[in-house]
């Protein structure tokens, strides 16, 4: 008898252990692969955010937002849409040569200093000639 | 001809501001609150906005809360809902102006400066006076600006739970290095 509640005891912390470590060391949002909360042009992402920053922003922030816009700018870790839309890349830019992209990623936040609209962890997932 | 006058004067203006501006999108702030033997509690943002005017030494930058990145998720989690409240506080600002600045003095060595200015944070503001900076001017024509100090958690209305008092400094220091290229 005493051995069984010995056992069972023992699962028991080993299962608290478990889901306690796995908690505490939970991954980071993977970006990349979740399902994005908006799929959304780039002009009418803008739109959004030149009648009103505030709305916007609370609206989509920290959310996963898929865009379709034009590249206007690039660098090595970054990628820029119709000139406001600021993604910075998860992986090193290979440069791309589309102009029609789409992009996923979290929007961080407005940027008021530039008027840009900032998002982390972009990956290209689309690219239409 | 009026027009024309005020067409070019406009121009002439557009030039010379956009002369006069140095920006980076993707500074990076660094902000380390550990405690020794204790986990790090450290977060790097690789997103932030910088920009100086080399005219007068004016300068101002901006980081978006949620792009600081832990090493931990869960940590990046609780400090975004429960010390930060990035939801409602979304940015973080600083707007300030380094003393005796010039571009032409500045060169490959590493100068420093001071600067005064204030910084918003968590919804409050406070001021940094006499603060420290280093500006090195490179031979691409990028300025490099780095420095650090040290934060009062308390100034920002951050209050943090006794249960983790002894692993959360209070005193958080912040790194910076911004590398501005010519708008």
């Amino acid at each position: 008898m005493k051995k069984k509640i010995l056992i069972i005891s023992l699962l028991a912390i080993t299962i608290i252990a478990y889901f306690g470590y796995n908690y505490i060391y939970q991954d980071h949002r993977n970006i990349s692969k979740e399902d994005a909360d908006y799929t959304i042009n780039a002009s009418e992402f803008i739109t959004e955010f030149v009648s009103d920053s505030e709305i916007a922003q609370t609206k989509y922030l920290n959310k996963t937002i898929v865009i379709n816009g034009n590249i206007t700018a690039q660098t090595n870790k970054s990628i820029t849409l119709n000139n406001i839309i600021f993604c910075s890349l998860l992986e090193i830019n290979k440069i791309s040569k589309d102009s029609v992209v789409t992009m996923k990623g979290r929007f961080i936040g407005y940027d008021d200093l530039l008027e840009e609209i900032k998002l982390d962890q972009c990956s290209l997932t689309k690219t239409n000639q | 001809m009026k027009h024309l006058f005020s067409a070019l004067c406009l121009l002439l203006m557009i030039s010379v501001t956009a002369q006069e501006k140095f920006l980076t999108k993707t500074g990076t702030v660094i902000f380390e609150a550990s405690m020794p033997s204790f986990e790090e509690v450290k977060a790097t943002n690789k997103n932030t906005t910088a920009i100086i005017n080399t005219k007068n030494g004016e300068f101002a930058a901006l980081v978006l809360v949620k792009g600081f990145r832990f090493k931990n998720a869960l940590m990046e989690e609780h400090f975004n809902e429960n010390y930060a409240e990035s939801d409602d506080y979304p940015k973080a600002t600083f707007k300030g102006k380094i003393s005796d600045f010039s571009i032409d003095d500045l060169n490959g060595t590493s100068q420093e400066k001071r600067y005064n200015g204030s910084l918003t944070f968590h919804g409050k503001t406070k001021s940094l006076n006499n603060k420290t900076l280093s500006i090195t001017k490179s031979t691409d024509g990028s300025l490099k600006i780095t420095g650090s100090l040290k934060v009062n958690v308390a100034d920002y209305d951050i209050e943090i739970p006794k249960i983790v008092s002894n692993k959360l400094s209070r005193e958080v220091d912040v790194i910076f290095e911004f590398i501005l290229n010519k708008k």
